[in-house]
């Protein structure tokens, strides 16, 4: 087999295609997404025989499909981030009382920091909630590993599965050995059988309930005892066995304070002290908890550090452990104020924290280097040319002082909240806008209520939204920003593309037509980045009462061929700074020391070639005409 | 150990810079891992890229590089430079693109961000340890900006700081780049060595 490059994510995609799975579903959520894409990709290219994989309209869509094809003794798979799982939370509790036939795996990627996400919520702990297992990667290599195992511990106890990776783990790369061809297990003959346990009612639940309970104890005896699930929860003993001192670490913090105990090594062997012995565990399957396998690791101990991101799970566990069996063991960590208690871990972090909990203190290291001059800050930004900006543009021209609020939502849109669009109020979760703009509009009826969404999210989650809004006859005004993908988590289709991961394309489902026929009167679809175009029908929409709609349509710059660049007439430029000011492209830039006939020293605009992509709008905002696209491509239709 | 820090802006190319390293060392025969920056922040914010090679045999275990570490920083933009220092490895080097990418965020304010004032307070720190790479001389004789990525990589490692030559890279960019730019990405090598 060669050895390939792989992300994580793309390794998970491997091992579930090794495992023979049958049909994969999500929903794209960052640091999630690359899995489904993996599979999609090698089905197409004809590596993977026989799989049927899926974009999901939404989360609950996918667990739900995954389940009825499990019950028909199909391997599954099921992925999304941390707050996907929120989404398809009503199928998992009700799936786990009901179980399984064919292996069920959910891929359900957290996301510490956090860095692409709402919240912070631990997986490990949903599984908890739900009583369903969980393993937890400290790499892709184990990630592999678990993914295999994690097939064969849900067919033989009959209960979903979630492996749950963090972004560190999804989004690091190593290399592996790769098969030429992956076939999908076949599906067992009988198929799905009818029988009265997959029909879930109060008395099978109660009756179920017992079987979950009873079965979650063997697992836990499993993976503290059994192969490969032993070796997810690997022990190292540094220095000598007869450790008085441990750390317990989960997910990539297992990889970090490895790396930081090899450092300390260093450290001490310089500084010619020894370091005392240690021993060390990695807790990979946090639930249910390995208690037999933790119980006689720390059994010899009297201090122990626990290591890991999001919630203190396992400092929790130990700590009851720890009272059940009377053990005279001090736990640093999270709620001692031994480990952060939120965000991201790192090497340097456990370096400190362990140095520290070992009472050393290699004081002669020297620190890091800084730059102590004012850097400029960058945050992320919508791209150049990117179509939302109009659309933020036309919203916020069209209001001009009527008071209003903007709710936004979840999507690459949510970046209008930057200066200088400044265009969102609000922005809870997927499709919030929609339906938290309804309530606005009932307590704040004198402003106009406004709710942006995109076109994926629009589909995953603001249909409830939109019904809900003409069932009530709220008076909102929805803004579609319809740009033909899934954008912020890498162009992924969605209903409205009608492409299929299946190489089975159609129509797509029409939004405005959709909008239309549940009772949206009024509904005008405009082109955002023809300004005076998108500004009439925001005009238009926001003085109907009642629910109206703005269907803008422009396709992601991702998705485009770009257009000729704009250029910057420097004898016109006065310096003004009006196209920067109103809708901050990053393909403009400011040069300050650029001198003009009409600027004189006041600088003048520049167009970024690394970035421009031809859109044109700012070349309607110049009020003196010194923005310009070149001649070829003005004549081929409108300010585009 | 070998740690190298990509430094960029998102979209110019870290990502493809990171797996061509990793190829290089991988032909080599030592372990490596990469890390990198994917979501909100590929929207024109601020991204790194970590890679880690076991030169001397040894484990990798984090993909991710501690402070103080880098033998390497290879920055796509002089802010950014300036940004990743703190994982400069004492006797570490860094090699920057010279041409700035204006970030929004300056222009607002009313404030300059000028790549000239930022170098200037690298050398000043680093002296001989920074290496600037006129990288949009390069780009134009190439022909391509896309090749950007290249040209930073020839850079650091036609300087001999680490255990790769051109070479190496010339045969990773086989494996890791679409075939049809290979041949681009061979001439921006080309014109690094003969610079």
């Amino acid at each position: 087999m060669p050895k390939k490059l792989l992300m994580g994510n793309e390794a998970f995609a491997y091992a579930a295609l090794q495992a023979g799975v049958n049909v994969a579903a999500g929903y794209p959520g960052t640091p999630s997404s690359e899995v489904i894409e993996t599979i999609a990709k090698l089905r197409a290219s004809g590596v993977a025989q026989g799989v049927h994989v899926e974009w999901s309209a939404n989360e609950k869509a996918a667990l739900e499909l995954v389940a009825g094809a499990a019950y028909s003794g199909a391997r599954v798979l099921f992925t999304c981030k941390q707050m996907g799982l929120n989404v398809a939370s009503d199928p998992l509790q009700c799936l786990n009382y009901i179980g399984v036939k064919g292996g069920c795996v959910l891929f359900v990627a957290d996301d510490p920091g956090p860095i692409s996400s709402q919240t912070e919520q631990d997986t490990r702990r949903f599984a908890a909630f739900a009583k369903v297992p969980v393993l937890d990667p400290a790499t892709p290599e184990q990630g592999f590993a678990m993914m295999q195992a994690a097939f064969e511990l849900s067919e033989r106890y009959k209960t979903p599965v979630i492996v749950r990776p963090t972004t560190r783990v999804c989004h690091a790369s190593a290399f592996f050995d790769i098969p030429d061809q992956t076939i999908a297990r076949a599906i067992p003959e009988e198929g799905f059988e009818r029988d009265a346990r997959w029909v879930i009612f109060p008395g099978r639940s109660y009756q179920a309930h017992a079987e979950i309970n009873e079965r979650l104890v063997r697992i836990a005896d499993t993976f503290g005892a059994e192969e490969p699930y032993i070796g997810f929860n690997p022990t190292e003993a540094i220095a000598s066995d007869d450790a008085k001192v441990g750390i317990i670490a989960g997910g990539v913090s297992a990889a970090y304070a490895r790396e930081a105990l090899s450092m300390l090594e260093a450290s001490a062997k310089r500084q010619g002290i020894s370091l005392p012995s240690i021993s060390f565990l990695q807790v990979g399957t946090p639930y249910p908890f390995p208690q037999k396998r933790v119980s006689s690791f720390v059994k010899p101990l009297e201090k122990v550090l626990v290591l890991e991101e999001l919630d203190y799970v396992i400092e929790d566990e130990l700590a009851a452990l720890a009272g059940r069996e009377h053990l005279p063991l001090e736990i640093c960590g999270k709620l001692s104020g031994d480990a952060l208690a939120r965000g991201e871990n790192s090497v340097d972090d456990a370096f400190a924290r362990i140095q520290s909990f070992l009472g050393l203190s290699f004081s002669d290291e020297a620190s890091p280097l800084t730059f102590d001059e004012p850097l400029p800050v960058r945050p992320p930004v919508l791209c150049a040319g990117c179509p939302h900006r109009g659309s933020f543009y036309a919203v916020k021209k069209a209001l001009g002082k009527t008071p209003a609020i903007l709710c936004g939502d979840i999507g690459c849109y949510t970046l209008g909240n930057a200066m200088p669009l400044d265009a969102i109020d609000t922005c809870l979760c997927m499709g919030a806008g929609i339906t938290m703009a309804q309530g606005f509009a009932v307590t704040q009826p004198d402003k106009k209520n406004i709710a942006f969404v995109g076109d994926s999210t629009f589909f995953a989650s603001g249909l409830t939204g939109v019904v809900n809004a003409v069932y009530n006859q709220h008076d909102i005004t929805v803004v579609v920003l319809d740009n033909a993908t899934t954008a912020m988590t890498g162009s992924q289709p969605h209903p409205g593309t009608g492409v299929t991961l299946m190489g089975a394309n159609h129509q797509g489902i029409d939004i405005a037509g959709l909008l239309r026929a549940i009772g949206f009167e009024c509904v005008v679809e405009a082109d955002p980045l023809n300004i005076d175009e998108a500004c009439a029908a925001v005009t238009q929409a926001i003085g109907f009462a009642g629910p109206s709609a703005v269907v803008f349509r422009s396709p992601c710059v991702q998705l485009i061929k770009p257009k000729p660049q704009v250029t910057v007439d420097t004898d016109l430029c006065t310096g003004c700074k009006r196209c920067i000011t109103q809708i901050g492209c990053p393909g403009i830039g400011f040069d300050p020391d650029a001198k003009g006939i009409k600027s004189g020293s006041r600088g003048q605009a520049f167009v970024d070639a690394s970035l421009c992509n031809g859109c044109g709008l700012c070349v309607q905002l110049c009020a003196v005409g010194a923005l310009k696209i070149p001649a070829a491509s003005a004549c081929e239709g409108g300010a585009r | 150990m070998i740690n190298i820090l990509l430094a960029g802006v998102g979209g110019q190319g870290t990502v493809l810079a990171a797996k061509v390293l990793a190829q290089a060392a991988q032909s080599k025969g030592w372990q490596v891992r990469t890390a990198e920056t994917i979501g909100m922040a590929q929207r024109g914010g601020n991204v790194t890229s970590h890679v880690r090679m076991g030169n001397e045999g040894e484990q990798v275990h984090s993909s991710l590089i501690a402070k103080k570490t880098a033998q390497l920083i290879i920055a796509f933009e002089p802010a950014e430079a300036a940004r990743a220092l703190e994982y400069l490895a004492p006797d570490g080097i860094v090699v920057t693109a010279s041409s700035a990418v204006q970030p929004v965020t300056v222009a607002l304010s009313g404030g300059a961000y000028r790549a000239s004032d930022v170098i200037a307070s690298l050398r000043a720190k680093l002296g001989e340890r920074l290496i600037v790479v006129d990288d949009a001389a390069i780009t134009e004789a190439v022909g391509s900006r896309k090749v950007l990525n290249t040209v930073l990589l020839a850079s650091a490692l036609f300087a001999e700081i680490i255990d790769l030559n051109l070479d190496d890279l010339r045969h990773a960019i086989e494996i890791c780049v679409k075939p049809r730019f290979i041949e681009l990405n061979q001439r921006a090598i080309d014109i690094v060595a003969g610079a």
